[in-house]
């Protein structure tokens, strides 16, 4: 059976993280799983909608939500932030069903007004790594493989609404995930076990708080070096655009040169299933990812 | 069952060191139980605080496999389970970093972060004790005239402090809270909890001043980084980073996008959801930091990172709207005009009293 998706693509990787949705999509065709590509949506507003009003974030979301639902798929994210913020609001509203129905017709009745869809509560809101792990099985994923991974130790990065944002997640517990891990041994990468893993990137405050932002993101990275990680690998666009794009300026802040490159889960995948590294934009990234591809012999 | 306790231990100014306990234990111990029978029957020196045994008081918060969280609440059984998930999601071929063959499981207990350790699991509260002070958690009735009667709330009023009220300061959440470790003067999220209880006081006569006060610079609101972890860890269901989010709500309220930066970051997203559907983030660049061209420092602090991600073809050189965009402006603006939009909580995010 073919595995078919809603997919909703995020502002940043349509924006500064291009090189993650070319991954994506080239990962989905590799692994023939087929992505409806949600063009009528808008950004989930990344939890700052929460903060001008919860109304506001569950009435942009349901109708997200919503879209996926009239094609009758679950929805695919590819980023932490958007998982959180979208798998939270299917998850309040789920819930509304049952012991709000009046906040419920509220947002209904607005996305009425503008002649979009009810939100139902009829499917289900997942990230890619999810989608691969629970449907596509890491077995399968195992099979796919042209290309180990052998001896390229991976520092997973999570991003924290992937992880803390819902109260439910699947497969893993939120304090000691292994989601990020299993992927990358059934690729035959080696995981790298650090603290910073399940930790915050620092990206929210990145714009208005950027000395504290990039003493975050430095010290995750101090440690997976000191672990002897050849690499981050990310679900989340945002994580990555602090620990890569922002790498230069996190070394000043630190005051030690780091230079660790930051891939996006796909890209690792990708990489193993024998796409090639200019199909995964690996060549867009700040911190060059020469080094990852050397050691794979690429 | 057999239980090894690794139990991180520290004399103040000393490298910590692990130490192990094999203890026989039932799966409805409480943690807190077990630590004592460590310290009656096999170290007496072993040190951590504990009161109440009841998860009232508060005391008795240390890191359990982890993550913060109190030692009366948490049980053995549960923490087994934890630690056998843990084991069994590893796979076969991993490196275990733990010496232990797996049939004895393991729950280790560290003392809670973001403060120095005063020995073994005792850590030193006063910055959390601090940081709670400089929120003045008291409510203010300075300016108002004693009326004949009490100080009367209707029931709807009282019930909006029933989340932050049930806070017992164990601190757990300023324990794990990412932006406290780069900033030591963000006052947390235990504080923060406690500004909304006062903030949503109808008895309360300084309210102005004190959005004022969380809305200066990143020791209040701002500076929190939303990792979610205070919402996690807390045992009272206080959802902190929820109270952080509705104090911040009423500060937006009242601003423009003059205001502040962190103030115009929020704002700017909005109107570029507004505009395009997705995030434009070469404008969101120019608008939240260079303040649309009137903060030439903030222009040139960008200068760099443009610079370096033309060249690795990593800046968006052209933006595409989303197809849905007119709907979700007009969806935007709706939700905008309505004047009192509902704060929705559950049952279970609002729980009731607990205690006196």
């Amino acid at each position: 059976m073919t595995l078919k998706y809603a997919y909703f693509p995020g502002c940043v990787a349509q924006g500064a993280c291009r090189e993650l949705y070319m991954s994506t999509g080239a990962v989905a065709q590799a692994l023939g799983i087929e992505l409806v590509e949600l063009k009528k949506a808008a950004c989930c507003g990344s939890g700052t909608f929460k903060e001008d009003s919860q109304l506001l974030e569950d009435t942009v979301n349901a109708r997200n939500i919503a879209l996926a639902e009239s094609l009758n798929l679950p929805l695919l994210t590819h980023c932490s932030t958007c998982q959180g913020v979208i798998g939270h609001v299917d998850e309040r509203l789920k819930e509304a069903q049952q012991t709000n129905p009046d906040y419920l017709n509220q947002v209904n009745g607005l996305l009425q007004k503008e002649g979009c869809s009810p939100y139902q509560g009829s499917t289900e809101v997942k990230h890619l790594l999810w989608a691969i792990v629970g449907d596509y099985g890491l077995e399968n994923l195992q099979e796919r493989v042209t290309r180990k991974l052998e001896g390229l130790k991976c520092a997973a990065f999570y991003g924290c609404y992937l992880l803390r944002a819902q109260k439910h997640i699947p497969f893993d517990d939120p304090y000691n995930p292994q989601s990020m891990e299993n992927l990358f041994r059934s690729i035959g990468a080696t995981p790298i076990d650090y603290r910073g893993r399940t930790q915050c990137c620092g990206w929210p405050l990145s714009s208005y708080a950027t000395t504290q932002s990039f003493k975050m993101a430095g010290g995750h990275i101090q440690e997976a070096i000191a672990a002897g990680a050849d690499c981050f690998v990310t679900p989340c666009p945002l994580c990555h655009l602090n620990l890569d794009s922002r790498q230069p300026e996190v070394e000043r802040v630190i005051g030690q040169s780091l230079g660790l490159p930051v891939l996006h889960l796909p890209q690792l995948i990708g990489l193993a299933v024998g796409i090639s590294p200019r199909e995964l934009g690996l060549e867009r990234h700040i911190v060059s990812t020469r080094p990852v591809l050397e050691k794979l012999g690429l | 069952m057999q239980v090894i306790f690794k139990i991180v231990r520290q004399n103040l100014g000393n490298s910590p060191t692990i130490q192990d306990y094999t203890l026989e234990a039932e799966p409805g111990h409480t943690i807190l139980d077990c630590l004592n029978r460590i310290k009656w029957e096999q170290d007496g020196t072993l040190a951590f605080r504990k009161n109440c045994r009841n998860t009232i008081c508060g005391s008795c918060a240390m890191r359990i496999n982890g993550r913060s969280a109190i030692a009366c609440k948490e049980n053995v059984g549960s923490e087994v389970a934890r630690f056998n998930q843990g084991v069994s999601g590893r796979g076969n071929d991993s490196p275990s970093p733990d010496p232990h063959p797996c049939e004895i499981p393991v729950i280790t207990i560290a003392p809670m972060g973001n403060m120095p350790v005063v020995k073994d699991l005792i850590v030193d509260m006063e910055s959390f004790w601090m940081h709670l002070k400089a929120v003045d958690p008291y409510v203010s009735t300075a300016a108002r005239q004693v009326p004949e009667r009490e100080f009367l709330q209707t029931p709807e009023e009282r019930s909006r402090l029933n989340q932050s009220g049930n806070c017992i300061l164990c601190g757990a959440c300023y324990s794990e809270c990412n932006a406290r470790e780069v900033n030591p003067d963000f006052v947390g999220p235990h504080a923060l909890a406690k500004a909304y209880r006062m903030v949503a006081d109808s008895r309360d006569q300084q309210t102005a001043a004190r959005l004022e006060q969380y809305n200066q610079g990143t020791a209040g609101v701002w500076g929190c980084t939303r990792c979610y972890f205070c919402n996690s860890v807390c045992p009272m269901g206080v959802a902190p980073m929820e109270q952080i989010s509705k104090i911040k709500s009423v500060i937006l309220d009242g601003k423009d996008d003059q205001a502040s930066r962190s103030i115009r970051h929020r704002k700017t997203l909005i109107e570029l959801v507004k505009q395009g559907g997705w995030i434009d983030e070469r404008q969101f660049g120019l608008r939240v930091v260079g303040n649309s061209c009137r903060d030439l420092r903030g222009l040139v602090s960008l200068a760099p990172l443009g610079l370096r991600m033309m060249v690795r073809r990593k800046f968006p050189m052209s933006f595409e709207s989303s197809d849905g965009t007119a709907t979700v402006r007009s969806l935007i603006e709706s939700v905008k005009h309505l004047d009192n939009p509902q704060q929705f909580e559950t049952a279970s995010e609002t729980p009731e009293p607990v205690g006196g």
